[in-house]
C-alpha cells in the first residue's frame, strides 16, 4: 500500500541523507515482525555514574588510554547504541556535554502494551453515552459516583472533561488503597489552563483498522500508514533534527529498540539494566576471563555463516562492554514508585532526563492489557499501578527540578470493541491517548465519537476514531520538539486548532 | 528415497558438502550435528554407533526407536545447605512443572520426541501465567508427546494433533475458547490458527491468505466448547451443543453449519497450510532455506501423507543441506544448550539453578513470550543472554556435586587441554579456538593441585560455555 506515499517520502529524505535509501528495503514488502523487531546494536557504551551525580567540572575531556580513569566510580548501565556507524563514547559525552549547556524538550512515550480499554479508565458518564455504556458493559462496566461491593465507580473529571470519569481503581483517595495520587490529582482541574493531563478519548489510523497486535503497532510505531518504511516517526525527527553523535539522545529502556526511535543515521541507544558485565570463571585463581573470552570470540567464522558469526560476535561484544566496566554500582532512584517494572523504568528514565545527558527522547514498553477475558481482575490492579507511576514520575521531575523540560505521553495500539464478550473485551479500533506533563495543555484535547450503536465503526462494533495520531505527533513536533512535521509524518492529516502546551 | 535431480542453484550451494546425500556415510561432525539437531547432543557411545553408516540409517532408527525409561538418578531440589532433598512438585511449583520436563530431555535414551514436543510447544505457544490449573498445561504437553513419538505413532497426522490442540482444556483455557458461545463468539483462537499455527499472514508472494470475515466465520464454528475440571488431573473439555452456533458459516469458500472439526478441516484444507507447515518444520533443523524443488517435493508428501509428520521429517533430516555448511550453522536454543550441557557433563537435576538458567537464556518451558512462541535464530544471543550462557557452563562446573580430580603434577598444558575436552563430551571447537585455549593452557599457572583444577575449571567451562558451544 501507499507505494507513491514511500517514494514521495524518499525523495523528500534523500538530499538530507544520503544513506536513506540503502537503509530503506523495498524490494522486499514481506512483513517481518522478527526483524522488525530486533535489529543489532553497532556498540555498547557505559553511561558512567558520575553523570549522574553531575560531573563536578562539566564532562571531562578524556584521551582514550585514560578511560578507567574516568569510569572510576563505575558505570550507572550500558548503553546498546544503535545508528550508521560506530560512535566512540569520548565524542557521545562531549557532545552530551554540548547538548546539556542548553538542556532541550524531553518526550516520554509510555506504550501500553496489548490494546488498552480506555472506556474502563476514562468512563463516558454523560447521557446518552452512559447508557449505552451500561447496556454495552453489564459485566465489566464502570458505575457513577463512589464504588460499590462489586462494581467500581468514577470520579468525574472536572472543566472540559465533564463527559468522562476516572475508574475509582486510579484516583486518590479511598477507593484505591488510599492513595494520595492518582489520575484525578495528574488531571488537576482540567480547565485547560494549568492542569497536567490532556486527554484524547478516540484515536486511530483507520475506522477498519487492524486487529492485529503487529500491524497495529507497527502503525503507531512509524507514525504512518506507509508499510514500506522501515523508520520511527521519531527516528525521522533525530535523524532531522537530532544529534549526530550523542547516543543518549533517544533511549528505549528495554533490551532491543523501539520502532519509535529506529533512525536511518542518527545513534540511538537502548538501556535495559543498570547492571554491569563480566566474564567469570568461579574459583580460577588468577584468570582473567574476559581476557580469554577476547580472544575466544575474536575466531572468524565462514562468511556465510551467519549464526556462528552471530554467537562470536555476541561474545566479543559483551568482552569489549565488560573491559570498559570493572566496578559498578546502581543508581540512586527517586522515591515514592509503587512496586512495578513500570516503576524501575520510570525511575531510570527521570535518571537519565535528570542527569542532562541530552537525552531527547525515552521509550518504555509497558503493560498487559490484552484483557479478552476476566478484564476487571487483570486490568484494574494495572490502573492503580499505572496512576501512581506516573504521579511518582511527575514528582519525582519536579524533585529533580526538570519537570518544565518533560512532557509524557500515554497511548496504545488500539481500543476494544464498545460491548464486552462476557468478562472481557475484544480487539477494537479507537484507543486513548494522553500527554502529560506541567507544560501540557490539560483537559479534554480530542473529539468524542460518541457510543450510540450508530455512532460506532465497523457496523455498531467498535468506538470510532475521532482523531488520527499523525495530528498529536505533529503537535508534538511544532510545539514541543521543534521541526517541521510535514517532513516527519509526511502524509499526515490536519493538524486540530487546540494547542497542546499551554 | 526417491533420487532426487539436483538444479544448477542446488549444485552450487553445495558445492564443499561434508556428504552429498542420505547415502554417504557420517563423520564425527555429521553425528554429532545429527545427535544436537534430533536431540541434545551425542555421547561417545552415539559416535561409536553412528560413524561410518548413513545418514538415512541413522534417520530410520531416530523414527522408529521408543523413547526409552528415564535413567539414572531421579530429580530433586536442594538449594541452601540446610535444605533436606526435596523431589520435584509439578503442580504445586511452576519452577519443578519446568524441571520436570527438562528432567526428561536430560535422563531419555533417545529424547527425540521431547524435542519435538518442545517444538509443537513452540509452535502452539501456551503460556503458562494465563493458564491455570497446571494440570492443563501437563495434558497439552502430554498431547504434544503423543505426536511427537514417531516411533510408538508411526502415522502421527497434523490434522488430529491440530484437533486435538483446539479440543484441549489448556488451548480453550489460554485463547479463550471456553468463553466463545454462539451469543459471543471469541475471536482469538480463529484468528491464531489462521495467524500462527497453520495457516500464515502472508504467502511466500506476498500475497494475505485470509480475511476477518474468515476469522469471525471460524471464531462462530469454535463455539460450545467447556472445560470440565474439578478434579484437575482429569481435566476435559466438553462440547455444549446449546452454546454452539449452528447456523450456516462461510470459511474459505465453503459453506455449512461447521463444527470445531469441520472448521478445522477447511483450514487444513487452505492452500497455503502445506507450505506454512513444512517451511515451518525444515526451519527447526535446516539453516539454509530450502529451494523451490524442494519445498515443492515437501509439499508433495505432506499432501500424499494426509497430513503426516513422519515422512516430510524423514525427508528434511535426510535432506543434504543439513550438511551445507561445514562448521556449525544453527545457534543452539536454550533449551537445547542447557540440556545438552548437563547431559554431556552428566548432570542431573539437584537444584532450580536450571529454570531459572533458562529463563535468564530467554526460554523457560512452558512460559514463551507471546502466542507467537521463541523468535529463535539470531535473537537468541546479545549481550545479555551471552552472559548468561557462560554464567551457566560456570554454574554447572562449579556446582558442589561436580568433582575435577588433580591430574597430578605431571600434567602437561596439552594434556590439561584434552582432558577437558575429553570430560565435557569432545564438542565442536574450531582450530582457532583450540589454539587460543591451548594457549591459555600454556601461561596459566599449574604449580600445585589448585591452580591444576582451576586450569580445568577454566577450559572446560570455555569448551561448553563459549561461542563455539553455543552453536549445533
Amino acid at each position: 500500500m501507499d507505494r507513491n506515499d514511500h517514494q514521495t517520502h524518499e525523495g523528500e529524505q534523500k538530499p538530507l541523507d544520503p544513506g536513506f535509501s540503502e537503509a530503506v528495503i523495498c524490494a522486499d514488502c514481506a512483513r517481518s515482525d522478527s526483524a522488525a523487531l530486533d535489529i543489532e546494536p553497532v556498540d555498547h557504551m557505559p553511561i558512567p555514574i558520575e553523570a549522574v551525580n553531575g560531573f563536578a567540572d562539566g564532562v571531562p575531556r578524556v584521551r582514550r588510554h585514560d578511560r578507567k580513569s574516568f569510569l572510576k566510580n563505575g558505570a550507572l548501565g550500558m548503553a546498546a547504541v544503535y545508528g550508521a556507524s560506530k560512535i566512540d563514547w569520548t565524542e557521545a559525552f562531549e557532545a552530551a556535554k554540548a547538548e546539556a549547556a542548553e538542556p532541550g524538550s524531553v518526550l516520554v512515550c509510555l506504550y501500553l502494551n496489548g490494546g488498552f480499554d480506555g472506556m474502563q479508565n476514562f468512563v463516558p458518564i454523560a447521557n446518552p453515552d452512559f447508557g449505552h455504556y451500561s447496556t454495552a458493559r453489564p459485566n465489566v462496566g464502570r458505575a457513577l459516583g463512589a464504588s460499590a461491593a462489586n462494581q467500581v465507580g468514577t470520579t468525574a473529571m472536572p472543566g472540559t472533561g465533564g463527559r468522562f470519569g476516572f475508574a475509582n481503581v486510579g484516583v486518590s483517595g479511598v477507593g484505591n488503597n488510599e492513595q494520595t495520587v492518582g489520575f484525578d490529582t495528574i488531571w488537576g482541574n482540567g480547565s485547560g489552563a494549568g492542569a497536567d493531563m490532556a486527554l484524547w478519548p478516540a484515536v486511530n489510523f483507520f475506522q477498519n483498522s487492524s486487529r492485529s497486535h503487529f500491524d497495529s503497532r507497527d502503525y503507531w510505531f512509524r507514525g504512518t500508514t506507509d508499510d514500506n518504511t522501515e523508520t520511527g516517526w521519531l527516528g525521522r525527527w533525530l535523524d532531522l533534527y537530532g544529534s549526530k553523535t550523542n547516543p543518549l539522545q533517544a533511549v528505549s529502556l528495554s533490551s532491543n529498540l523501539s520502532k519509535q526511535i529506529r533512525t536511518t543515521r542518527a545513534p540511538v541507544s537502548a538501556v535495559s539494566n543498570l547492571n554491569g558485565v563480566e566474564f567469570d570463571v568461579s574459583n580460577s585463581g588468577e584468570t582473567d576471563a574476559t581476557e580469554v573470552m577476547g580472544a575466544v570470540s575474536s575466531v572468524q567464522a565462514a562468511k556465510k555463516n551467519e549464526q556462528l558469526n552471530h554467537a562470536r560476535e555476541a561474545y566479543n561484544r559483551t568482552v569489549r562492554v565488560a573491559r570498559a566496566l570493572k566496578a559498578l554500582e546502581n543508581a540512586p532512584a527517586g522515591a515514592g514508585y509503587p512496586q512495578s517494572s513500570l516503576s524501575t523504568r520510570l525511575q531510570l528514565a527521570a535518571t537519565l532526563i535528570g542527569a542532562g545527558l541530552g537525552t531527547r527522547i525515552v521509550t518504555i514498553d509497558w503493560g498487559s492489557f490484552d484483557n479478552h477475558a476476566n478484564i476487571l481482575n487483570s486490568m484494574d490492579p494495572q490502573l492503580t499501578t499505572l496512576s501512581h507511576a506516573l504521579a511518582a514520575f511527575q514528582a519525582d521531575l519536579t524533585a529533580r527540578g526538570v519537570e518544565a523540560k518533560v512532557v509524557t505521553m500515554v497511548f496504545t495500539e488500539f481500543g476494544r470493541r464498545v460491548e464486552q464478550n462476557d468478562d472481557g473485551t475484544d480487539h477494537g479500533t479507537a484507543g486513548p491517548m494522553m500527554l502529560m506533563g506541567s507544560r501540557v495543555n490539560g483537559g479534554l484535547a480530542g473529539d468524542w465519537p460518541g457510543i450510540a450503536p450508530a455512532q460506532r465503526a465497523r457496523r455498531g462494533d467498535d468506538l470510532r476514531a475521532a482523531n488520527d495520531p499523525r495530528q498529536i505527533y505533529a503537535q508534538v513536533v511544532s510545539e514541543w520538539l521543534g521541526g517541521d512535521p510535514n517532513a516527519v509524518l509526511p502524509g499526515r492529516p490536519a493538524a486540530t486548532a487546540r494547542p497542546i502546551i499551554g | 528415497m526417491s533420487t532426487r535431480v539436483l538444479t544448477g542453484a542446488r549444485r552450487r550451494r553445495l558445492r564443499r558438502p561434508l556428504a552429498s546425500g542420505p547415502q554417504k556415510r557420517m563423520n564425527k561432525v555429521m553425528v554429532d550435528r545429527m545427535m544436537w539437531r534430533t536431540g541434545f547432543g551425542p555421547t561417545d557411545a552415539d559416535r561409536k554407533r553412528w560413524i561410518g553408516r548413513s545418514v538415512q540409517d541413522f534417520v530410520e532408527a531416530l523414527l522408529t526407536t521408543p523413547q526409552g525409561g528415564l535413567q539414572g538418578a531421579a530429580p530433586y531440589k536442594q538449594d541452601r545447605e540446610a535444605d533436606p532433598r526435596t523431589p520435584l512438585d509439578p503442580t504445586e511449583d511452576d519452577t519443578d512443572l519446568v524441571l520436570e520436563w527438562c528432567d526428561r530431555m536430560i535422563r531419555l535414551k533417545n529424547p527425540f520426541a521431547e524435542r519435538m514436543a518442545f517444538f509443537w510447544h513452540n509452535h502452539f505457544a501456551t503460556q503458562r501465567e494465563n493458564v491455570s490449573p497446571p494440570q492443563l498445561m501437563q495434558q497439552q504437553i502430554d498431547l504434544f508427546r503423543k505426536y511427537s513419538d514417531i516411533a510408538a505413532n508411526p502415522s502421527a497426522k497434523f490434522r488430529d494433533m491440530l484437533y486435538e490442540v483446539g479440543e484441549g482444556p489448556a488451548m480453550l483455557r489460554f485463547l479463550n475458547g471456553e468463553r466463545s458461545t454462539k451469543n459471543n463468539p471469541n475471536e482469538n483462537y480463529g484468528r491464531e490458527i489462521c495467524e500462527l499455527f497453520a495457516v500464515g499472514i502472508l504467502d511466500r508472494r506476498g500475497n494475505v491468505t485470509y480475511t476477518e470475515t474468515d476469522i469471525k466465520e471460524l471464531s462462530r464454528a469454535f463455539t460450545g466448547w467447556e472445560i470440565e475440571d474439578d478434579n484437575p488431573d482429569q481435566a476435559r473439555a466438553i462440547f455444549n451443543e446449546d452454546r454452539w452456533d449452528d447456523t450456516d458459516k462461510k470459511v474459505f469458500g465453503k459453506t455449512a453449519a461447521f463444527k470445531h472439526r469441520d472448521a478445522v478441516d477447511s483450514v487444513l484444507a487452505h492452500w497455503n497450510h502445506p507450505f506454512f507447515l513444512v517451511t515451518k518444520l525444515w526451519n527447526e533443523f535446516i539453516t539454509v532455506p530450502p529451494d523451490k524443488a524442494t519445498v515443492t517435493d515437501l509439499i508433495r508428501t505432506y499432501k500424499r501423507g494426509g497430513t503426516q509428520i513422519r515422512p516430510v521429517l524423514k525427508k528434511i533430516l535426510t535432506d543434504p543441506a543439513m550438511f551445507a555448511n561445514i562448521e556449525p550453522d544453527m545457534i543452539k536454543p536454550p533449551i537445547v544448550y542447557s540440556v545438552g550441557m548437563m547431559r554431556a557433563l552428566r548432570r542431573g537435576i539437584t537444584s532450580s539453578q536450571l529454570s531459572r538458567a533458562l529463563d535468564e537464556q530467554g526460554q523457560e518451558p512452558y512460559f514463551p513470550p507471546t502466542v507467537a512462541g521463541w523468535e529463535g535464530g539470531l535473537s537468541w544471543l546479545n549481550t545479555n543472554t551471552a552472559l548468561s550462557r557462560f554464567d551457566f557452563a560456570n554454574a554447572v562446573i562449579n556446582d558442589d556435586n561436580y568433582e575435577i580430580k588433580d591430574p597430578g603434577s605431571s600434567e602437561s598444558s596439552t594434556q590439561a587441554f584434552t582432558n577437558a575436552w575429553n570430560a565435557v563430551g569432545k564438542p565442536w571447537l574450531a582450530p582457532k579456538t583450540r589454539s587460543a585455549l591451548l594457549f591459555f593452557s600454556k601461561n596459566a599457572a599449574a604449580d600445585n593441585e589448585d591452580d591444576r583444577i582451576a586450569r580445568q575449571r577454566v577450559l572446560r567451562t570455555f569448551m561448553v560455555g563459549g561461542p563455539d558451544g553455543q552453536v549445533m
